[in-house]
């Protein structure tokens, strides 16, 4: 493949005319008139985000975003496909509104290598380039063997389904192979992870499938936390509708997982208890994704520790890293979270190129999870600046109240799919 | 400060006609302004279930942000989001959308 310089790939994308048109000087890093250049690694809600914004924030910054797949399956309401009620499709984003709308150069590669200090990367289909600054927002990828037996190999037995995709379908299909009076065992993580009230959705929904079809079967979920995310709303919707098919097993009552086997299909508890699943979704624990573990940009939590107001990374400048990767807490890893984020680094990067000031940035999260179709429950936090790190505002935001009527919950369930349907804009479209 | 964050919410409403390094100063209302389009879309062009809001004025959108802050009027979730901002500001957050509106 061609190797790009940024010269010439400065040169194919349309030169200096735009900048000059806007009367931009001095953009930083770049000598003698050349446009800016972002590149963005990775398309997810972060990623893609963070590209539209930096284009609408100030077209004179040229943005490439690397993506390996032409089609993105997102985690929210990937639990929904699980369960039969929407169908793949329904949580696929393509790039072209990227590409056309904003003028976005979307390449579907992979980077297979950063120089930080260069600030050039190299990508597995051969192509090289340059950047002035970067937004790197790989997800997750999962730490194999960290739960005994748990590998690449075993996840296609035990699927984690918590990268969307092949292997949301992979569970619903095993799911709908399950004989009625079947067991489903569902094992989350310990925090910090990607997407928090996630499994006590999908097990709600697995539930919710199950009555319907299966109702002689039973979703176990076996935890290695003694609480979870949006909890009380969880266990009040599970008491009303699915009492006799969904068991939560904490960490107190040896809810935490050792060992698993495929060959088997069983999951074995650090005191020894064996559990045998005919479908077993096992959440390994989760760290940045791999090419920011690659670049070193993670410490040993395995998370990339940045700067909460620009999310420039502390280990290497130039390079800033948001969503599930970043620790940015207090934010939860939602795709709310990343997508917040996302427009707060596009104006941070937007000022720094023009060696400006960074805008106090603001953030928000808004998580929506369904215990049914017509039965949906929430979770909201505001954030802004305490100095440089991100602070909750106190008295604003928390979950839906418990004890609210039918009527609330449908609301909120309607609500939930008009969510799902404004962040896919926001972010790809 | 609360008269000041407004101004500078106005400010952003004006941002390309300005020179930028009187916007990106302080807190700034437009990055605010976008984390709402989260759940109202782009601008508050909402696709679907959520309101949209994009072809409002910014008396009515304060108006309706306001009387979620008092509890005058019901809601599901943004009585817990408007608790997040002074009223100053969700007045500056209704300019900068209107103003973001009739462009």
């Amino acid at each position: 493949m061609t190797k790009i310089t940024r010269r010439t790939f400065n040169g194919i994308l349309g030169g200096v005319g735009a900048a000059a048109a806007l009367g931009v000087t001095g953009c930083a890093n770049v000598g003698g008139g050349g446009r800016p250049h972002v590149v963005v690694v990775g398309g997810g809600f972060g990623g893609a985000t963070a590209a539209k914004y930096i284009r609408r924030r100030d077209p004179s910054v040229q943005v490439t975003l690397i993506e390996p797949s032409e089609t993105y399956y997102t985690c929210p309401f990937s639990n929904t496909v699980i369960a039969g009620i929407n169908r793949i499709n329904f949580i696929a984003q393509k790039y072209n509104k990227l590409a056309d709308k904003y003028d976005i150069n979307v390449i579907h590669d992979r980077v297979e290598a950063i120089d930080p200090a260069k600030r050039t990367l190299v990508t597995a289909g051969g192509t090289s380039m340059s950047y002035d600054r970067m937004v790197m927002s790989p997800g997750i990828s999962f730490k194999w063997g960290a739960i005994d037996g748990y590998d690449e190999a075993a996840a296609e037995r035990m699927p984690h389904a918590w990268n969307a995709g092949q292997q949301t379908e992979l569970l619903r299909k095993q799911l709908a192979a399950m004989d009625d009076g079947g067991t489903v065992l569902i094992c989350p993580p310990k925090n910090p992870f990607r997407c928090p009230p996630g499994p006590y959705e999908r097990a709600s929904l697995i539930a919710y499938y199950l009555k319907r079809n299966k109702p002689r079967s039973k979703v176990l979920i076996l935890d290695p936390k003694d609480a979870f995310a949006k909890q009380g709303l969880f266990v009040e919707g599970w008491d009303k509708m699915y009492a006799d098919l969904i068991e939560w097993v904490p960490a107190a009552k040896d809810g935490t997982i050792a060992s698993v086997s495929a060959a088997d299909m069983t999951v074995e508890s650090e005191l020894g208890e064996v559990h045998k699943g005919d479908v077993i979704n096992v959440i390994p624990p989760q760290q940045a994704g791999a090419i920011a573990v690659r670049t070193g940009l993670t410490d040993g939590s395995g998370f990339c520790p940045v700067d909460q107001m620009t999310f420039e990374s502390t280990i290497h400048p130039g390079i800033h890293v948001i969503g599930d990767a970043s620790i940015a807490s207090p934010m939860p890893k939602s795709g709310y979270s990343a997508n917040s984020q996302g427009k707060a680094v596009a104006a941070a990067v937007v000022a720094m190129l023009k060696g400006q000031a960074v805008p106090t940035p603001g953030f928000m999260n808004t998580c929506y999870s369904l215990l049914a179709p017509d039965y949906g429950i929430s979770v909201a936090a505001i954030y802004r600046m305490d100095g440089n790190k991100i602070a909750g505002v106190k008295g604003a935001g928390g979950v839906s109240p418990t004890g609210a009527q039918y009527q609330f919950r449908k609301k909120e369930a309607d609500f939930a799919e008009g969510w799902y349907a404004s962040i896919a804009q926001d972010s790809w479209a | 400060m609360k008269g000041r964050t407004r101004s500078l919410g106005l400010l952003a409403a004006i941002a390309f006609t300005v020179a930028p390094a009187a916007v990106h100063a302080a807190d700034d209302i437009s990055v605010i302004v976008d984390a709402c389009a989260g759940c109202h879309g782009t601008d508050a062009r909402s696709p679907g279930e959520m309101p949209g809001f994009s072809d409002k004025t910014a008396e009515k959108i304060a108006k309706v942000m306001l009387e979620y802050k008092s509890g005058e009027k019901e809601a599901t979730i943004m009585d817990r989001v408007v608790k997040g901002y002074s009223e100053a500001q969700l007045q500056a957050i209704a300019e900068e959308f209107a103003a973001r509106n009739s462009r």
